[in-house]
């Protein structure tokens, strides 16, 4: 008789698809896993507890770094949040900008998810075909608020900077230009019969699990859930244009991608409008007294970040610093699903299901 | 097998196409303006106010201040000043509160060095940074005004 | 060569004999370093990158320095690993890559052993390198490797399968399985070469032989967003290195082999064009292939195992099969 065992296998923290340091346990049987335990934390920096002895605007920075791929908003809940505490008024140009960055953020965002994932599955030109597109997001950003990646744009009451000249109708020809390359992604891999048949119908689940596990953004619009918070609860300018929420039908990484892939569309459909109607002067910054001291209180604010509800709680006891700050993560809520999806799969499911999932271990972490 | 040969074509296209390679360390990045790089710093212009040590949110900077030399001025001058840059995230915070534009971003940013001692600026070496100085130090992002 | 062969070994042969296997190997060297060197530049190239152009004029060196920086590394062994098998690896590995290479027929004349099996003689030493890998992948006691390695078995042996039945058909056109007779049953315009007539098995043959090769979008064996690097994770040094060579040099079999069975080998695609050197022909069909891998490579996702083994034995083996019928049955027609 042939002694047989589990075999126990570390995926992480250093491994080329966990997308940082992020590690699971896995037991598989031959190539099948039988038990996922996801391991995190080895990026915890303690934001939360930092910030508990930082006023509002030295948090601008940490947030940066919590989801660095999409700062921007995560920079616009924090500032969002104090400003409705204390019930500031911000001007249209200052809010446009924020739209417009955010928006931008989230193209670039995506972009990177979509080069990633393919390079999880293998296929390695799209990492480099998005990244280079990514990489006129980023310039344009470095143009306005002299960073690539860490901005520390916004301000509580506005932005720091207003756009330079020239930047909006430069903007503008970016926009123009993304929608071809989009169509030549389209053609690169979205009809790849390999790729299809490698993401259609893995990792499914329906909408009640989804909702069950509290994920949000694609995750939870593949299943055929309409929620997206600039759709539902409408903040920043978000009512002011036309578009559509793409949701999905199965809940498989296919749908997922689709879902992801629209929403370029959309976002792209956002910036068109909000470049058109872009005020031609005002303010940047509204009227904020010195010292940002919000009143004592308690206030969630949640608003959709590339991926997913990103929140923010704060507890206000009227000082300079917040008594208690919380951030509700969506990479780090997403994540609660996946040691229920990978058990049966095989192992390159867990790279296609993980990768599907699109989480960001900044964020993950906090 | 459709959707293989669209995929083969667009690779082909590429083939022939305008490539975005820099030729980084030879040709150096030009930044734009706002670009914030490591600071430069202007003994001459500080106030010793302190604001910048305060807003810093890594407190990577530590200064201090000595009498003015000159027994007809009031205030004080600068005597050391230093900023970490193994801690400092280039965040703008300290350029953004000076209200003398004493320190100031530049578009210089590369750091590296062999030993993380070196990380560590003095206020001659700030003063030395002296190239690419940030032109727009727009300081609309704080409340105007001196120390509080 | 073939001379050579007819007379009884002497001294004097012998010499050319190891003469003429230390050219194909200086060759077959020099082709893997510019092989390298060129998948390199044409995936920079299909992805808006420009390639290697650091060392040496355009980069050309570029192959030199890292097989150099792969010589001079310290060559570890991992403690836990059983290390006679990780030795004997890289070897077992490269020794049939090169040994398969000696039936190769470049032109009419140029061949360094006529072999009237000599397809056979491929597939039957192409296999000891599956053993290879998978040792590499038991011995390096590493999980990834031993994955790798194990993906790897199944995959090369259901994948020679079709390999070797794709060629039947090719084999019954021509009514021999050497070489040089099955490219000479293919003379006169390109419509006459392999590759209409054996339309299937061409298919076939390309996917089997893309498989067989571990390259995109089958090279699951080494699969680096899954298993880091599969069966050579623990591998560095020169051991790695031999076996980067023998993946390389089994390009250079694949692409040889396929020109020779369905391109025509060294045959002009028309007649009219023979004066241009065989040799050429021979060639620029080769590099056509070599460069189809690349790009292939340059485009494709990954398949799964589980799809891998089906697409094997529920679509290539079949189709393979029915080939050989077909091709029967239009030897009959056409008779």
């Amino acid at each position: 008789m042939i002694r047989t065992e589990e075999l126990l296998l570390n995926v992480g923290p250093q491994h080329p698809s966990t997308h940082g340091v992020f590690r699971i346990v896995v037991k598989l049987d031959g190539e099948i896993i039988t038990e996922a335990t996801p391991v995190m934390g080895y990026l915890h920096r303690g934001t939360e507890k930092l910030a508990e002895n930082l006023n509002f605007t030295q948090i601008i920075p940490y947030t940066d770094r919590m989801d660095y791929v999409s700062a921007m908003t995560n920079n616009y809940v924090l500032c969002h949040s104090v400003e409705k505490m204390m019930g500031l008024e911000i001007p249209e140009r200052a809010e446009f900008l924020r739209l417009i960055v955010m928006e931008m953020q989230r193209v670039a965002s995506h972009l990177v998810w979509w080069g990633t994932y393919l390079l999880d599955i293998g296929a390695m030109s799209p990492f480099l075909y998005a990244f280079s597109d990514r990489e006129r997001i980023l310039q344009l950003f470095n143009e306005l608020c002299g960073a690539r990646l860490t901005y520390n744009y916004m301000r509580v009451g506005g932005v720091k900077w207003d756009a330079p000249d020239g930047w909006i109708d430069r903007v503008k020809t970016f926009v123009k230009d993304m929608h071809f390359r989009l169509d030549e992604y389209h053609n690169l891999v979205s009809g790849n019969e390999i790729f299809l048949s490698r993401i259609k119908g893995v990792g499914q689940y329906d909408a009640q699990t989804a909702i069950d596990y509290g994920l949000s953004g694609a995750n939870l619009r593949s299943t055929g859930v309409q929620w997206d918070l600039r759709k539902t609860e409408p903040y920043s300018l978000y009512d002011r244009f036309e578009f559509d929420v793409p949701v999905g039908k199965n809940g498989d990484c296919y749908d997922r991608y689709l879902c992801r892939m629209e929403e370029i569309t959309q976002s792209l459909r956002i910036l068109d409008q909000a470049l058109e109607q872009f005020p031609g002067e005002g303010d940047t910054m509204g009227k904020v007294p010195r010292a940002i001291r919000p009143p004592a209180g308690e206030i969630y604010v949640r608003i959709e970040s590339p991926r997913g509800e990103i929140g923010c709680h704060i507890v206000s006891k009227g000082k300079a610093e917040p008594y208690r700050l919380k951030f509700r993560r969506p990479s780090f809520v997403n994540l609660q699903i996946l040691p229920k999806l990978l058990v049966g799969e095989s192992m390159t499911n867990l790279v296609t299901i993980l990768g599907g999932i699109d989480i960001v271990l900044g964020e993950v972490d906090c | 097998m459709k959707g293989m040969l669209k995929g083969l074509g667009v690779t082909m296209k590429t083939l022939g196409s305008k490539k975005v390679t820099l030729a980084y360390p030879d040709v150096p990045i030009d930044m734009p303006d706002r670009f914030r790089g490591i600071q430069y710093f202007d003994p001459d212009k500080c106030i010793v106010c302190n604001q910048c040590v305060r807003i810093c949110p890594t407190e990577c900077i530590t200064l201090t201040g000595k009498a003015n030399p000159d027994p007809e001025k009031k205030g004080k001058v600068i005597d050391t000043y230093d900023i970490n840059f193994e801690i400092c995230i280039l965040c703008d915070l300290c350029t953004e509160v000076c209200p003398t534009e004493a320190v100031v971003m530049t578009n210089n940013f590369e750091l590296a060095s062999y030993s993380r001692d070196e990380l560590f600026k003095d206020k001659d070496w700030l003063f030395g940074n002296n190239t690419n100085v940030r032109e727009d130090n727009n300081n609309i992002g704080s409340p105007k005004g001196g120390a509080k | 060569m073939q001379h050579f062969w007819d007379q009884p070994l002497s001294w004097g042969t012998a010499a050319i004999f190891a003469a003429g296997a230390v050219g194909v190997l200086a060759f077959v060297l020099f082709f893997v370093t510019y092989a390298i060197y060129f998948e390199r530049k044409v995936i920079g190239w299909m992805q808006y990158r420009k390639g290697p152009n650091r060392t040496g004029p355009l980069g050309l060196l570029q192959s030199v320095a890292d097989v150099a920086k792969l010589l001079l590394k310290e060559d570890t062994i991992p403690k836990k690993a059983d290390k006679g098998l990780f030795v004997l690896a890289p070897v077992l590995a490269f020794v049939p890559s090169f040994a398969v290479l000696a039936m190769i027929p470049y032109s009419m004349n140029l061949q360094f052993a006529d072999l009237n099996v000599g397809f056979l003689y491929y597939i039957a030493l192409s296999g000891i390198t599956t053993i290879a890998i998978v040792v590499g992948g038991w011995a390096s006691n590493n999980k990834y490797a031993l994955l790798g390695g194990m993906r790897s078995a199944a995959q090369m042996i259901s994948y020679e399968v079709p390999l070797v039945i794709s060629v039947v058909g090719c084999v019954m056109l021509s009514g021999s399985l050497n070489l040089r007779e099955i490219v000479e049953s293919q003379a006169g315009y390109f419509w006459q070469w392999n590759f209409i007539p054996q339309i299937i098995g061409f298919a076939v043959f390309l996917v089997a032989a893309v498989s067989e090769l571990n390259r995109t979008p089958f090279d699951l064996p080494e699969a680096e967003s899954e298993l880091v690097a599969g069966y050579h994770v623990e591998y560095s040094g020169f051991r790695f290195a031999f076996f980067m060579l023998t993946e390389y040099v089994y390009v250079y079999a694949i692409a040889a082999l396929t020109t020779l069975l369905f391109l025509g080998g060294w045959n002009a695609p028309a007649p009219q064009l023979d004066f241009i050197p065989g040799i050429l022909w021979f060639f620029v069909k080769f590099a056509f292939i070599v460069f189809s891998l690349f790009w292939i490579r340059a485009t494709f996702p990954r398949l799964r195992v589980d799809q891998l083994m089906g697409l094997a034995w529920k679509v290539l083996l079949p189709l393979a099969i029915l080939n050989i019928f077909l091709t029967a049955i239009g030897i009959e027609l056409m008779r």
